[in-house]
């Protein structure tokens, strides 16, 4: 049973293998001449104004909390999908009454406009 | 899945739907039926959820859904006060909150959404139900006290609430699964029987337990974890200060009963001295610094730590007696309460807040009714006879004294008097001083169902008392069930 | 021939997995490197032009000069970045890209792990790409990278849900978290396959895989007109040769779910003869080109949305339509004599 993961484990470990050996190899066969132009943080030609860690649209927070709720939702509905059958009618309203609940989230969220970007 | 599976959480999933409901009718009507229909919708759902309540309630324990919940007396009178009081809550906060634009659907379902929470609490038979209930009414209560977005000190409130309070739950949750460690159950009323039976080292089990009675004690604020409840109730906008310093106590005496004196009730002797320590030093600390307030709602926070510190008295005696008397004390607690805020809502108009205790003075002279009001209010906190606020503390103290604890009984009522201080100078204030003229005049004009039950409020402190044995009947009955 | 299973049966079993797993990655390398010329090439024959064709015969050594390319033009780290997170960045971007590969069904037999969770790792997997995204922006410390990757990780993370309600249908009706199970659920036909009863769930896997992989019509975040090149403007050489393996890997990667969830992986369109000779192996290629083959084709077509249409589409259109099309599976099983039809 936890062999059939055996593989799984290796062609991670071949996979992130792979991405160093790409870097290691561009970082050998490359030249390497900087100078502080080229190094400076990239502006379309000026130099830089200001930080660059700068202040963002609270949207974006908004985005993740948002997806934070359905992905753990998805989460949940995963393992309800696939014993759909074994747990029959009663399982399917009961998730039904769940997903309702959500949805009533969902609308209020759309309605007050957490979903908008103008 | 049986019918008597939905029949003992029939009110919780009403006051729930309905919630939801609500929230979404609210996106949809029109600005001017808003505040209408979400305020009917929800006192009618209130109403409905304290009916089926009692309709479906059941004198001994009857387990539903597996075992989560229970449905007996205890969670039903809890229940029905719940209910009732909320809806005070919400007749009371109207005139307040709509002239502060917080009158909005969310505040109708973040109150109904704690109240299932509440309810959950009251009914529940399992640590992770009786968590989840404490979880939803915690988030409902962190948001209305930052309802008020535009004031600094409602998100300060809010900030530090939520923070402690997520602490407290991670303390509470650690307790919890410390027990199941133990014991191999997560059932209250299989707790009990199970951690007894464990051998071995009493260490963990005394770690369980006071992890478990830290995080209890942090959400009902009693010292020395009551750090958040003076900036709460002095930060959070009055409407939800009034929610959440009445209902929530009845739902945290259900959990502290179902929790230690049934769910560990083998380990009395250990929480009973714990206990003790915890409720001289609350009712000492909240007495005394209450004195110190010149804001009536900070002063009504520490007054609130002391009332806590009482009704502990009551549980740490360990008899169904004192268990009752502390329900009754509880109960009248939220009553009493209920009322003082209501005042305090009722003064408070467009602009003003009437929260300074200089701001009550002359308060005779100008509105002769709402003083009066508010003077049999602060006799029953206070505890002077002939209120139902007297025959609380009265109660308790005779649990304490019958359990053989007199001197704590006597501590207990020198801290009392030393309390009455500070809620007769509000009485003093308000009669003997002159009118405010430093100040705007507090004008006491509540809308027309908030006089009447403010009125009824008020004079219910007095007029109950006759049949006020009853309730301790009541509960004495609803707790001998259990044990 | 007996020779070389008695040779092969007497290998360690790590050296076993590790000549499998080299099986699939080096064609998978090569085929990344010529899915890059395919979309030149198509592009170019979509737009009447003749695409690259200097390298090689009719350029076909063209992605091999890239790579050398790449390979030898200097990796700058600019002097204000996080110089780990800059250099880990790109790893993160591959590893996922290529590690979710582990499990696919190539064919009936021809599966390096078939784990009962399968499905449950790609999508874990695919979930990581957005790491490498996230972090190349942050340790960049440039505007341009850092709105990039901004944009780019709220427009996957809003399509990730969209995807995940459509993958809780195909489980619905699939049963079953094992990629075979799910491929062999829908044998028989191609009247079999799920596209048909989950035709809604199908388009929006479709489009999300898209808008997942940060793809035209839904590449804002690279949008070369306005943020340059988005979160990786600032690296070179191999490092952005990295996250372009990465972005065709993935595109890949998608297409064969796609094929495996709703196509009918390597089952054969027709149950009879001579469709039914062809290895299960051929028509999971076939199919997997022809999906790979819309992901140029919309490139072509498309003029690139707008970023507060793509939010709109993933939150507003996709969530709903797949909610509601759950509680219409659900619903056709348990409560009418139509249940057959999405099991």
């Amino acid at each position: 049973m936890l062999a059939n993961y055996l593989p799984v484990l290796l062609f991670l470990i071949v996979a992130s293998g792979l991405g160093v050996v790409l870097l290691v190899a561009g970082k050998l066969l490359s030249p390497h001449r900087p100078n502080e132009q080229k190094l400076s943080p990239y502006e379309c030609g000026f130099e830089a104004f200001e930080d660059n860690r700068m202040k963002f649209d609270v949207r974006y927070y908004l985005v993740a909390i948002l997806f934070i709720i359905f992905d753990l939702e998805i989460a949940f509905l995963f393992p309800w999908a696939v014993a759909l059958d074994d747990i029959g009618i009663f399982g399917f309203l009961a998730m039904m009454i769940f997903l309702l609940v959500l949805v009533a989230g969902f609308i209020y969220e759309w309605m007050k406009g957490a979903l908008e970007w103008e | 899945m049986t019918n008597q599976d939905i029949l003992v959480v029939l009110p919780e999933i009403v006051i729930a739907l309905m919630a939801c409901f609500i929230l979404v009718l609210d996106l949809y009507l029109p600005a001017t039926k808003k505040k209408k229909f979400g305020y009917g919708l929800s006192l009618v759902t209130l109403m409905v959820g304290a009916g089926l309540s009692i309709v479906y309630s059941e004198p001994a324990p009857v387990y539903g859904l597996n075992g989560l919940v229970l449905m007996d007396s205890l969670s039903a009178i809890l229940k029905v006060g719940i209910c009732i009081s909320t809806g005070f809550v919400l007749v009371y906060s109207r005139g307040y909150a709509d002239a502060r634009g917080l009158w909005k659907g969310e505040f109708f379902a973040l109150a109904l959404f704690g109240v299932v929470g509440m309810m959950v609490m009251t009914a529940s038979n399992h640590l992770l139900s009786l968590y989840v209930g404490l979880e939803l009414l915690a988030l409902c209560l962190y948001t209305m006290v930052a309802l008020r977005i535009d004031s600094t000190a409602a998100s300060e409130a809010a900030m530090k609430y939520f923070v402690l309070g997520a602490l407290a739950s991670g303390i509470l949750l650690y307790g919890m699964s410390l027990l199941y460690g133990l014991t191999g159950t997560l059932y209250i009323n299989e707790l009990s029987a199970s951690i007894v039976r464990h051998d071995g080292s009493t260490l963990p089990r005394t770690m369980a337990l006071i992890l478990v009675l830290v995080g209890l004690l942090f959400k009902i604020g009693a010292v020395p974890f009551h750090m958040w409840v003076p900036d709460v109730y002095e930060g959070s906008p009055t409407s939800s200060t009034v929610y959440l310093a009445t209902a929530p106590k009845l739902a945290g005496f259900a959990i502290i009963l179902r929790l230690l004196a049934d769910g560990l009730g083998s380990l009395a002797t250990e929480w009973q001295g714990m206990l003790l320590v915890v409720s001289i030093i609350s009712l000492a600390l909240g007495n005394i610094i209450a004195i110190a307030q010149s804001n009536i709602k900070r002063m009504l926070a520490y007054s609130a730590i002391a009332h806590v510190g009482f009704f502990l008295l009551g549980i740490l005696t360990g008899e169904v007696s004192g268990y009752a008397s502390a329900m009754a004390y509880i109960l009248i607690y939220a009553v009493v309460t209920l009322g003082a805020f209501g005042v305090i809502l009722a003064l408070s108009s467009k602009g003003v807040e009437a929260d300074l205790i200089e701001d009550y003075s002359g308060l005779n002279q100008s509105h002769p009714w709402a003083a009066f009001i508010m003077l049999l209010l602060m006799f029953s906190l206070a505890g002077i006879p002939p209120t139902i606020g007297f025959y609380a503390k009265l109660s308790v103290l005779q649990a304490v004294v019958n359990a053989g604890m007199t001197w704590v009984a006597v501590v207990a009522v020198v801290l009392s008097v030393i309390g009455a201080f500070y809620y007769l100078r509000i009485v003093k204030v308000m009669y003997f001083d002159d009118l405010a003229t430093s100040h705007p005049g507090l004008q006491f004009r509540p809308k027309q169902d908030a006089r009447i039950l403010l009125t009824i409020n008020g004079l219910a402190v007095v007029v109950l008392m006759p049949w006020i044995g009853k309730l301790t009947t009541l509960c004495e009955g609803a707790i001998e069930v259990l044990f | 021939m007996g020779w070389i299973m008695t040779t092969w049966d007497s290998l360690p079993l790590i050296l076993q997995l590790g000549i499998k797993i080299g099986f699939i990655v080096g064609p998978l390398i090569v085929a990344v490197a010529y899915y890059t010329l395919a979309e030149r090439k198509v592009i170019a024959y979509m737009h009447v032009r003749v695409g690259p064709n200097r390298v090689g015969p009719r350029g076909l050594l063209q992605p091999i000069a890239d790579v050398l390319k790449l390979m030898f033009k200097e990796m700058i780290i600019p002097s204000k970045s996080d110089k780990y997170l800059f250099l880990i960045a790109p790893v993160l971007a591959v590893t996922p890209a290529f590690a979710a590969w582990a499990v696919i069904p190539f064919s009936g037999t021809l599966v390096l792990a078939d784990i009962d969770a399968g499905l449950l790792y790609v999508l874990a997997l695919t979930s990581m790409s957005v790491y490498g995204v996230i972090i190349a922006g942050w340790a960049s410390n440039s505007k341009y990278a850092f709105l990039g990757a901004l944009r780019s990780a709220a427009q996957i993370v809003a399509y990730e849900i969209a995807m995940g309600f459509a993958l809780v249908g195909v489980l619905m009706v699939a049963g079953s978290l094992n990629l075979n199970t799910i491929i062999q659920a829908q044998s028989g036909g191609l009247h079999q396959w799920f596209f048909l009863p989950l035709f809604p769930l199908f388009l929006v896997y479709l489009i999300s895989g898209v808008a997942e992989t940060n793809r035209a019509p839904f590449d804002v975040a690279e949008g070369e007109s306005e943020i340059v090149a988005g979160f990786h403007v600032d690296y070179s050489g191999m490092g952005f040769a990295a996250f372009f393996l990465a972005e065709y890997a993935n595109m890949l990667m998608i297409s064969a779910l796609t094929v495996i969830l709703f196509l009918g992986g390597w089952n054969s369109p027709f149950d009879f003869p001579p469709f039914s000779w062809l290895p299960g192996v051929f028509w999971f290629l076939a199919k997997l080109s022809v999906v790979a083959f819309l992901f140029l084709w919309f490139r072509a077509t498309f003029p690139r949305y707008r970023y507060d249409q793509i939010m709109r589409l993933g939150w507003k259109v996709f969530i709903p339509v797949t909610l509601i099309w759950i509680a219409v599976i659900g619903a056709f099983k348990f409560f009418t004599p139509f249940g057959f039809i999405f099991s």
